[in-house]
């Protein structure tokens, strides 16, 4: 009996400890990945107000450098889908991407020739639809010749002026909501809370972090490289701007950051997904091709290939090993998702 | 040389096969796919008390089929975004006939035929245009393509032939993919999933959508009633923390009516309706959830929940005498009546998405 009960003991004193770590790997990456994330977005994002506020014109250097410095801080948190990005639209709301049918070119260009008053309250601007909102219509405004042309001079500034103040807004409150209220139910789950247990925070980590990757290997990367013989460069991610190389690389990075906190202490998981990330950044580092622009021949396809197989490489390490040992279920039909 | 399937397509073709009824294939209530224990994929044929009546290998996982309505025949289909079908005689376990979807569409593992079972229909997805059409196949002339026409929405996922036999429902889901870019979601703010009936040449009778706030709400499966109620299940796609009904019903010239708003009933689903059925006697609609382990069963007149089961990784549902039967990623098979959960069998299967019922057996 005394056997039982130390044995018993042991056992829900290893319980606790796993819950422990469990709870101290949500606290490292709330502390040292999504709040500094969220921080560095929102303070980004008030700079870049502030510069269209001192020039709009699409070639001015300080606005376009903000623009630039503020959209890395989105694409390192951009993994973050969840609670604070999903209440209000406001994911969509900062990046609507991939455009598949030219929705953000088609607003501007409709709010451009009606010059639409919407954009003089910052309240009506939040009315326009995601697709003319956000970095990606900003990148029109700046990068684009054919909106960055027509109407009148004065009205592109507003514009301009009122999706860089709908930018900086929108990621203010998306910090705050993550400083104030969502990190605490992280933190803190249980019962009337989204989730219930510290694994389940875990799991969700874990799920945004697969979905990461699939966006960098089957979105940034996969719909400029098309079919076999029917590539499609216009559709790279922010080629106007030069950036999608770039945003391939900022998400790794931080993805990185990501796997090695949900890793915790386990450093035969943590060293596996390293290595998967440093191969994929090694290869990225390689292609030396900033917009995709090379898989227009089959040699750059080949080469663009290479990175993206290299990221599946990390899904395979994350849903091999990861998944498991942070306890997914891999269900038949729970995962399958049709 | 003619090969044994290459023959048998031909004779098929000239229509005059000695066609095998669904009798001869042990005559089944359901067709399931699933996976056995060393990994192999088959096709099942069920009884409504869980029988396995046949069991003939498929090349790939499955998702649902559409079955002949006389001739023991189901049209397999490849996962999305698969573009290859098969059609198996479930008497000999032989593939009699393939065929692909043309250049530029792929299928959404769903299909349906016509009542004399001379035309398949098959929702495709027309990924260059981001448009949903229904392929038309000649099933009495080795499944020729014959055309298509517009599902009027995008993602169409299931679609079935209404009781009069002449109007199909098509649930189209809303959401845009590509094969370029694998199974990812391109459109989710945009989406605008809707329910449309539509004739056997693609006219369109009636189109079907959601209030704007449940735009995110994919109109996946379906299932019918005799006297024509459609209930159909949905899959949300918008964010985790309101989370809507999974379930609804519609009937031609009205409005779609949900089920189970409540709060606490809904995000018992997690925002997942994976299948839907109607009871036996009609009286019932249930929906399941493999992503909230549940299964739960509303009383299609008063709206109230009547069984509310807990079950791992549950999905396929079917009607059954007493209520449904419900079958498991993890091998089970269960009737659902109203004392509760009646174990009929755990074969080391692990049962796909869709239990397809066979209505002309």
């Amino acid at each position: 009996m005394r056997y039982l009960i130390s044995v018993l003991v042991a056992a829900v004193l290893s319980l606790i400890a796993l819950s422990a770590q469990a709870g101290e790997r949500t606290g490292a990456i709330l502390d040292r990945h999504v709040l500094p994330g969220m921080r560095m977005l929102a303070e980004t994002s008030t700079a870049l107000g502030r510069a269209a506020r001192a020039d709009c014109a699409a070639d001015s250097a300080a606005l376009r450098r903000a623009f630039g410095a503020a959209l890395d801080a989105w694409i390192a948190v951009s993994h973050l889908r969840f609670g604070p990005a999903e209440t209000e639209a406001r994911g969509f709301a900062l990046a609507f991407w991939p455009d598949t049918r030219g929705m953000t070119p088609k607003t501007l260009r409709s709010l451009i020739a009606a010059e639409d008053p919407v954009v003089q309250t910052p309240e009506g601007f939040a009315t326009v639809s995601v697709a003319g909102r956000g970095f990606y219509a900003l990148e029109l405004l700046l990068y684009d010749p054919e909106i960055a042309a027509p109407g009148s001079e004065a009205y592109r500034c507003a514009l301009t002026r009122a999706i860089a103040a709908d930018v900086a807004a929108t990621a203010a409150d998306l910090a705050a909501d993550w400083q104030e209220h969502y990190a605490a139910l992280m933190r803190n789950p249980g019962a009337g809370g989204p989730y219930q247990t510290d694994e389940e925070v875990l799991q969700e980590f874990f799920k945004v972090l697969t979905t990461g990757l699939e966006i960098n290997a089957d979105l940034r990367l996969g719909r400029p490289m098309g079919q076999i013989g029917k590539p499609r460069p216009l559709r790279a991610e922010a080629r106007r701007s030069g950036r999608s190389l770039r945003h391939v690389v900022v998400s790794l990075v931080s993805l990185r950051q990501l796997a090695g906190l949900l890793a915790g202490d386990d450093t035969d998981l943590s060293g596996r997904m390293d290595h998967a990330f440093a191969t994929a950044l090694d290869r990225a580092d390689r292609l030396d091709d900033p917009v995709f622009a090379g898989v227009a021949t089959p040699q750059g396809r080949l080469r663009a290939e290479v990175l993206q197989q290299a990221i599946g490489a990390i899904r395979t390490e994350a849903n091999e090993y990861m998944g498991p040992a942070l306890g997914v279920a891999a269900g038949f039909n729970s995962l399958d998702g049709d | 040389m003619t090969s044994r399937r290459g023959f048998l397509a031909g004779i098929l073709a000239t229509g005059l096969a000695p066609s095998a009824t669904w009798a001869d294939a042990g005559a089944p209530d359901y067709l399931s796919a699933g996976q056995g224990a060393d990994g192999s994929h088959a096709l099942f044929g069920l009884s409504g008390d869980g029988a396995i009546r046949f069991r003939h290998p498929l090349p790939g996982r499955g998702h649902a089929a559409a079955a002949h309505p006389h001739r023991a025949q189901a049209v397999g289909f490849a996962r999305r975004p698969g573009t290859f079908a098969f059609v198996l005689d479930c008497v000999t376990g032989q593939t009699v006939a393939e065929f692909t979807a043309p250049p530029g569409r792929h299928f959404y593992g769903h299909g349906v035929l016509s009542r004399d079972g001379a035309r398949l229909y098959t929702p495709e997805n027309d990924y260059d245009n981001a448009a949903g059409v229904i392929g038309v196949w000649d099933a009495a002339a080795g499944y020729r393509r014959l055309g298509e026409f517009a599902s009027a929405g995008v993602g169409p996922h299931d679609i079935r032939l209404m009781p009069d036999g002449v109007t199909l429902v098509v649930a189209n889901g809303g959401i845009e993919t590509h094969p370029d870019s694998g199974r990812a979601k391109l459109n989710i703010p945009l989406m605008q999933p809707s329910l449309v009936y539509l004739t056997l040449e693609g006219e369109v009778l009636e189109a079907v959508a959601l209030e704007p706030a449940l735009h995110m709400n994919s109109i996946r499966h379906l299932d019918l009633r005799g006297d024509g109620l459609v209930g159909f299940a949905m899959q949300w796609q918008g964010g985790q923390g309101d989370l809507p009904p999974v379930l609804g019903t519609h009937r031609r010239g009205g409005a779609p009516h949900l089920l189970g708003a409540a709060a606490g009933i809904a995000d018992q689903m997690n925002g997942y309706g994976g299948s839907v059925a109607f009871s036996g006697d009609g009286t019932l609609l249930a929906v399941s959830s493999p992503r909230g382990g549940r299964v739960q069963a509303y009383d299609v007149e008063t709206g109230e929940l009547a069984q509310n089961l807990t079950m791992e990784d549950v999905c396929g549902l079917g009607a059954a005498p007493g209520g449904f039967i419900a079958s498991s990623g993890t091998g089970t098979l269960v009737r659902l009546e109203a004392g509760g959960i009646i174990p009929i069998d755990r074969a080391p299967v692990r049962w796909d998405n869709h239990l397809v019922r066979l209505t002309g057996a």
